[in-house]
């Protein structure tokens, strides 16, 4: 296929996922707030602008961190290329400008969750249930990656949007772990020793309760509880959205299928590698499969989820010379 | 000019309707013409609510589908859908035998004229055709004369205008040589209706268009280079901001090629590669919907960016087939257009069977004069634009208008041509207010392969939605209708029913008939 079009499927992939992991983010945030009236209203958001790495811009824009800016800010703005609007925005052109390469059916969901969204605006979301808001984005998504998944073709323009799609997702989770753990653990260094304790201040009710919103936030907490059934600690959190091979959102079955499509677009079965793109997300998945949690835990997770962020950039950039540029 | 009025009664949502003193599609003082009575008889039993309601369904179909157009100089809201009217317009059957003969003829005399012009030039040796005008056109591509092309057929595609006048005379009012567009529209209008009105199609035997990607894709095959078996064809967009984008995409899905741009493409030793994830990938035919001038940046103009360097080269070597070829502006140059009669009694010793519009050449000093004296009832065009621009409606504008405009025509009197506004005819469309005539032409999409020639039954007929508007491109307030040519005989039409299940399936195109599937579910 042409590359051009391999380019614009990528990029649908990731554009669609980041709409949908930015709602989750903010969702989760939003609603744990208001449960956790003591965090004070700037120390809400503050995390959730330092992870984003939006923080500079933000600053920016807008002089002050409230409600309804951070919601402009992630949801709406247009200068904001990661907001829910500009990612939705940009996937419509995307797929517009191949839309001769996806199912007609694909386009249709892409420019109607696009026109959807132009009626939406932060007053609309603050005036109703901002839940209602951040359930429309998520199903608006999901509902795209249903219809690609019943209605593209098993081929190229697929394995390139997949990879797209999952590259983002394992990027994402890994980002809103990073919000939490940052929010959680304000008492200790970003990189020093995460310890779980059986009482005291961490893994204390708010932090359990904390946890528990960021298992939500990916949609994690049942099947988290059908792993473990006791115990919503820090470590075991981290361990199955990091480690766990089979939930769909871990950044270790994410990395995965970024393989399997990059694998099935290069046809190399063998063991070694035969580009940078192969190289770089295997060496990643072979990590993620012989970690122990106690690994990430006594290198700091902090540092692991920014050493994953930063490989899935790498990886990224491999894909695009690889195969995308034109 | 609207002074007669004639109403029409006895047939329900449509009376109260004024004929006016125009030929009506669909009726004639005595009521719906024989054709239209069945149509009549439905949509007059509807309700006005029934009818809008079945017109906002369309309207969301076709945005929440993306069928739109761009349109220039608009930022936010650039992508307008191409309206559509319910009521289809419908050709009998002798009508259309005669509109097809015409247009077959005409496109054979056409593309005989441009290897004519390209090569030894006999029509200009014999006067038939003034020399100086072909050799000033601005579309006259000098660089490619003596080059050889496929079948010496230039024009693969063309989009002739038909209007038809006070008496209901089909006139061709122009031809589209070079990129014509719009029958992505022709298609999707035949989809919309039969959605929203399922059972005109059971009371009607209306001949299906839907083959037109069919015959195109086979014809641009036909064209590969020799010995190139498995063709790589490709279609040949400016991009998504261009106008027609939609239309582009939309064909290249329905013929499953790839939709390229120019920075999609290379040339190397004078072969077109696309680069693909899997490296250089050779392309055999580009269908370009790239107009001449941004087609090659080493031959014409130097600051394109939607073209391929090295494009023409390649084409000229025989590598690469182009469609339409290059240079076939000179034959829809409207300062050529009052030749074309004279070409078609040259080439085919034959009498033209369509009519064709009385025209006062610029470049003519006694046509300049008139032109000049007259404008404020011509209509006066200049000769290589199109979409509705570089026009004066002489009747329809003001005096300082009509001076203004006669002062262009003067410093450039090759530029224009002046025709009599003729009172084209008009069909019912919907409007909150009820039916009311609007004026229409008719674009029937002509196919030149190497043996045939191959025109799908209508064409996108368009509407001047805009009231006493004669104008009907969409640039310039336009809409569309669904255009119907009626079978003869049963095999002939298509049939619209579908069974389900275990049932059978049987499907006839044109005057074949295809096997009837049996055993279902397949």
């Amino acid at each position: 296929m042409l590359s051009r079009h391999a380019d614009a499927a990528f990029w649908i992939g990731r554009y669609i996922e980041r709409a949908e992991a930015t709602a989750r983010m903010i969702d989760v945030h939003y609603h744990f707030g208001l449960e956790s009236p003591a965090l004070g209203e700037a120390l809400r958001w503050s995390s959730i602008l330092a992870i984003s790495g939006q923080e500079k811009l933000y600053r920016k824009l807008y002089s002050t961190e409230d409600e309804r800016n951070i919601l402009h800010f992630f949801g709406f703005d247009e200068r904001n290329t990661s907001s829910i609007f500009s990612a939705i925005r940009l996937a419509r052109e995307n797929g517009r400008s191949i839309r001769d390469q996806i199912s007609s059916e694909m386009w249709k969901c892409l420019n109607q969750m696009y026109l959807e969204f132009l009626e939406w605006d932060v007053d609309r979301v603050l005036t109703g249930s901002p839940f209602t808001f951040f359930e429309k984005v998520k199903e608006s998504s999901q509902l795209f990656q249903g219809v690609a998944n019943r209605t593209l073709m098993m081929g190229e323009t697929r394995d390139f949007h997949d990879a797209g799609r999952f590259l983002e997702r394992a990027d994402q989770t890994a980002r809103i772990l990073d919000v939490k753990y940052h929010d959680l653990l304000p008492s200790f260094a970003p990189g020093g020793p995460l310890i779980p304790t059986e009482a005291g201040s961490v893994g204390g009710p708010v932090d359990v309760h904390g946890w528990i919103a960021v298992l939500k936030s990916v949609g994690a907490y049942e099947a988290f509880r059908k792993t473990y059934h006791e115990g919503v600690t820090p470590a075991r959190v981290a361990q199955f959205l990091l480690l766990n091979p089979k939930f769909p959102a871990s950044v270790r079955h994410s990395v995965g299928r970024v393989e399997g499509c990059v694998r099935r677009v290069s046809g190399n079965r063998d063991l070694a590698p035969i580009n940078d793109a192969e190289r770089e997300i295997g060496r990643l998945y072979n990590e993620l499969n012989y970690m122990r949690a106690e690994d990430i835990i006594s290198g700091g997770l902090h540092e692991f989820l920014e050493d994953v962020q930063e490989r899935c950039n790498t990886i990224g950039e491999a894909i695009y010379k690889c195969y995308l540029s034109y | 000019m609207n002074e007669k009025h004639v109403q029409i009664h006895n047939s329900g949502l449509f009376d109260g309707y004024d004929i006016g003193s125009f030929y009506d599609e669909m009726f004639d003082a005595n009521g719906p013409r024989p054709h239209y009575a069945n149509l009549c008889r439905t949509l007059g039993n509807l309700t006005a609510s029934e009818f809008r309601a079945r017109c906002e369904l369309a309207d969301l179909t076709l945005i929440s589908q993306g069928i739109t157009f761009t349109v220039y100089g608009d930022n936010r809201g650039v992508e307008k859908p191409f309206p559509i009217d319910l009521v289809p317009r419908i050709i009998p059957p002798d009508e259309w035998r005669h509109v097809e003969k015409g247009l077959a003829q005409r496109v054979r005399a056409l593309n005989l004229f441009l290897h004519d012009v390209y090569h030894e030039g006999k029509i200009l040796k014999d006067g038939v055709v003034p020399r100086e005008l072909i050799v000033n056109a601005p579309n006259f591509r000098r660089s490619f004369i003596g080059a050889d092309v496929p079948g010496d057929i230039y024009v693969h595609i063309c989009g002739t205008d038909l209007i038809r006048d006070a008496d209901g005379t089909y006139r061709v009012l122009e031809d589209n040589c070079r990129t014509p567009s719009g029958v992505s529209y022709m298609l999707e209008n035949r989809i919309i209706l039969m959605r929203m009105f399922p059972s005109l199609f059971g009371e009607n035997r209306v001949l299906p268009n839907d083959t037109y990607t069919a015959h195109l894709l086979h014809n641009l095959r036909e064209l590969a280079p020799p010995g190139r078996d498995e063709p790589n064809v490709v279609l040949l967009t400016p991009g998504v901001f261009n106008s027609a984008y939609f239309e582009h995409s939309f064909l290249a899905q329905q013929m499953g090629i790839e939709l390229v741009e120019g920075r999609d493409l290379f040339v190397e030793d004078n072969i077109v590669y696309m680069k693909t994830t899997r490296g250089p990938k050779r392309v055999d035919v580009v269908y370009r919907r790239v107009d001449d001038d941004f087609l090659d940046p080493l031959v014409f103009r130097p600051d394109s960016v939607l073209g391929v360097p090295g494009l023409v080269n390649a084409h000229r070597t025989g590598n690469v087939s182009l469609a339409n070829g290059i240079g076939t502006g000179v034959a829809d140059d409207k300062a050529v257009y009052p030749y074309v009669p004279a070409m078609i009694r040259y080439y085919l010793d034959q009498e033209p069977i369509l009519e064709q519009v009385e025209t006062y050449m610029g470049w003519k000093p006694d046509d300049l004069e008139y032109i000049c004296e007259n404008a404020s009832k011509l209509v006066i065009k200049a000769t290589n634009e199109s979409g509705g621009y570089g026009m004066l409606m002489g009747p329809q504008s003001t005096q300082a208008e009509i001076e203004e405009f006669v002062v262009k025509v003067r410093a450039n009197p090759r530029g224009f041509i002046g025709q009599p506004l003729i009172s084209l005819s008009r069909s019912p469309c919907f409007f909150d207010s009820g039916f009311e005539g609007r004026h229409v032409d008719l674009r029937p999409y002509i196919l030149c392969g190497k043996d045939d020639v191959t025109i799908v039954p209508g064409g996108l007929t368009r509407v001047a939605l805009r009231k006493g508007s004669y104008v009907v491109n969409s640039s310039q307030g336009g809409g569309s209708k669904d255009t119907w040519v009626l079978g003869e005989t049963p095999a002939e039409a298509m049939r619209q029913t579908q069974t389900m299940g275990e049932m059978s399936q049987s499907q006839t195109m044109g005057k074949v008939e295809f096997p009837t599937r049996t055993g279902g579910n397949q």
